[in-house]
């Protein structure tokens, strides 16, 4: 029995970030690209339920497949030698039949990282290629349709409060909330802490060397020499910005406002309005 | 109600309507397969795998179920047993029999079920493997829509060690398609059942454009997806690497591969290697790039005669 580390966010809050400089402090070294893809990889690989369980997810019905996740996650749980990190962007969620999808049993803690909605409402619409307005609308009411069958299973989708609620206020799990603009601030501090709550020995060192070899700049090289793997084709480029607060020369007043009409009660709490 | 159909060139006779199946024409010979109706146990005794959903026994019997849908007995490879717990006739109960527990049951037998999808080019069987999603039936979809035959879908069944072989055994006259690819591929719906009763997904008969004899299986293509335009190309794996390749394309690995000892494993696996290239297939997801892709593959493959690519 080993167990899993949800390293879980909202789409483009910093969660690959976070993995790239986890990877750093692992591995002691410069980021490859090449190296990192597959390392700490989404819960909701396809072929990973489908194999674990000898059915082909994509004969079943989105229901279905939910009820069935915490059987692959404690069968896997039950075989691997060592603590699992893992990406989620999912909200923590119940499943049809009633259970928490990430089983509490064999959760051993979630790393939360959010980030200023406003914020990431500008991410958002570079990453899916649309205009902020219907980022914003995403992240109050996403749609609720099955997409094209890839290699995950498809997101089950709610809205960004809805999402940090879930996480934060998930009964029986161990989190630690992360903010991406702590991370901006003084990322060496946020990592020594993450690192710890993963139960990581890292000297301050270590976690230096991590942090120097995942800056910005440092990504945004590497994605012009080799390219990043996990950007979608049509955005130009992965490591964009990397910024906080860039939300103030791009959203209008009344863009402003709707999302905090939209996720108010949940970015009061996180210190995202005074 | 009994029908007879063939499936793998194997006579099926079953309980259950097998509309996807054609029927037999051979000769009145006894089943290879009966598919019945009856009472499946709860669990298996002492099973060597105890996933979820699917167990084997020790003797290779195994148990597989959908709950709400149907629990199956696959025993010695020659008899299913199904207990539904929807109409018997509906196509969920089907689409798990002709799945899974057709895998166990090729394997059960000493075929070779390889997670893949197959077409006919020049007379020689390609086989495309992958992980689920990685669009081993849309690749399947589009070579049909240019006019080669297919002989299955996600299911590639293998008789490594038949004269003339390893031959791929055609499946069944349809693919599982999405709502997304018949839209673009401009292929209607009406008259389709689908694949699953609350699932967009459809059985698309291959008109006329199943290949229904056995061919020499030529060449291997496991698809990879390219994020980067730069990653687009087929690479040829050396015989170690194909073989280990080949490992992680038996279809239902976990589970399957128990029923062949490693030796036999490796000996079938090598005999594949032996007679047919293996690749690993970088290519951009997506419906957009699908006739260039078919078109660069079949222009790959030899026209016809000679050796084996």
């Amino acid at each position: 029995m080993s167990g899993y580390y949800w390293l879980a966010s909202y789409p483009k809050s910093g969660n690959t970030w976070m993995r790239l400089a986890l990877w750093a402090l692992r591995h002691g070294k410069p980021v490859d690209f090449a190296e990192f893809a597959g390392w700490a990889t989404v819960s909701g690989l396809r072929a990973v339920f489908d194999e674990v369980l000898g059915v082909e997810s994509s004969d079943l019905s989105a229901a279905e497949i939910e009820t069935l996740r915490p059987r692959v996650f404690e069968t896997l749980s039950g075989e691997a030698p060592e603590p699992m990190l893992r990406k989620v962007h999912e909200p923590w969620i119940l499943t049809p039949a009633g259970e928490p999808m990430f089983p509490p049993a064999v959760t051993l803690g979630a790393v939360y990282i959010v980030r200023d909605p406003r914020d990431v409402a500008v991410a958002l619409s570079h990453h899916q290629g649309t205009s902020l307005d219907r980022a914003i609308a995403f992240m109050r009411s996403p749609p609720h349709e099955r997409g094209a069958v890839w290699r995950q299973i498809d997101y089950h989708w709610v809205s960004w409060r809805r999402h940090v609620e879930s996480w934060l206020d998930a009964p029986g799990v161990r989190v630690l909330p992360v903010r991406y603009e702590d991370m901006v601030a003084d990322m060496p501090a946020v990592l020594a802490e993450v690192a710890t709550f993963l139960g990581w020995d890292a000297e301050p060192e270590a976690i230096a060397a991590a942090v120097e070899a995942t800056t910005f700049e440092r990504l945004r090289i590497e994605e012009e020499k080799q390219g990043f793997g996990e950007k979608p084709l049509r955005m130009e480029r992965f490591f964009r910005r990397g910024e906080a607060g860039g939300w103030r020369a791009v959203l209008s007043a009344e863009q402003a406002a709707r999302i905090q009409h939209d996720h108010g009660a949940a970015m009061r709490r996180l210190g995202y309005l005074e | 109600m009994t029908t007879v159909r063939i499936l793998c060139g194997l006579k099926v006779v079953s309980d259950l309507p097998l509309p996807d199946l054609p029927p037999w024409t051979g000769d009145g010979r006894a089943p290879d397969v009966a598919i019945r109706l009856g009472a499946v146990p709860d669990r298996l005794d002492a099973p060597v795998v105890a996933g979820p959903l699917l167990q084997m026994g020790t003797d290779g019997t195994c148990r597989f179920a959908i709950p709400g849908v149907a629990a199956y007995l696959v025993e010695g490879g020659h008899t299913v047993t199904v207990r539904a717990e929807m109409a018997p006739d509906s196509t969920d109960v089907r689409v798990f029999l002709l799945g899974t527990v057709f895998g166990v049951l090729c394997a059960q037998r000493g075929l070779l079920p390889l997670h893949a999808s197959c077409v006919a080019i020049g007379g020689r069987a390609i086989a495309f493997s992958g992980v689920s999603g990685a669009g081993k039936s849309t690749l399947a979809a589009a070579f049909h829509r240019h006019g080669h035959s297919v002989l299955s879908d996600d299911v590639t069944v293998v008789d490594v060690e038949a004269p003339g072989g390893p031959l791929v055994l055609p499946s069944f006259p349809r693919l599982k398609l999405w709502d997304d690819v018949m839209s673009a591929f401009a292929l209607p719906r009406e008259g389709l059942e689908r694949s699953r009763a609350a699932l967009d997904k459809f059985h698309v008969p291959l008109d006329g454009r199943f290949q229904a004899e056995p061919l020499p299986l030529a060449a291997i293509y496991r698809l990879e997806e390219a994020r980067l335009p730069s990653q687009d190309r087929a690479e040829r794996l050396n015989p170690v690497t194909a073989v280990q390749s080949l490992e992680e394309d038996i279809y239902r690995c976990r589970t399957i591969q128990r029923l062949l000892s490693p030796a036999r494993r490796f000996h079938l696996l090598t005999r594949i290697a032996d007679a047919a290239p293996s690749y690993r297939l970088w290519r951009r997801m997506g419906l957009g790039d699908l006739d260039a892709q078919v078109a660069a593959l079949a222009a790959r493959q030899p026209s016809d005669g000679g050796g084996r690519a």
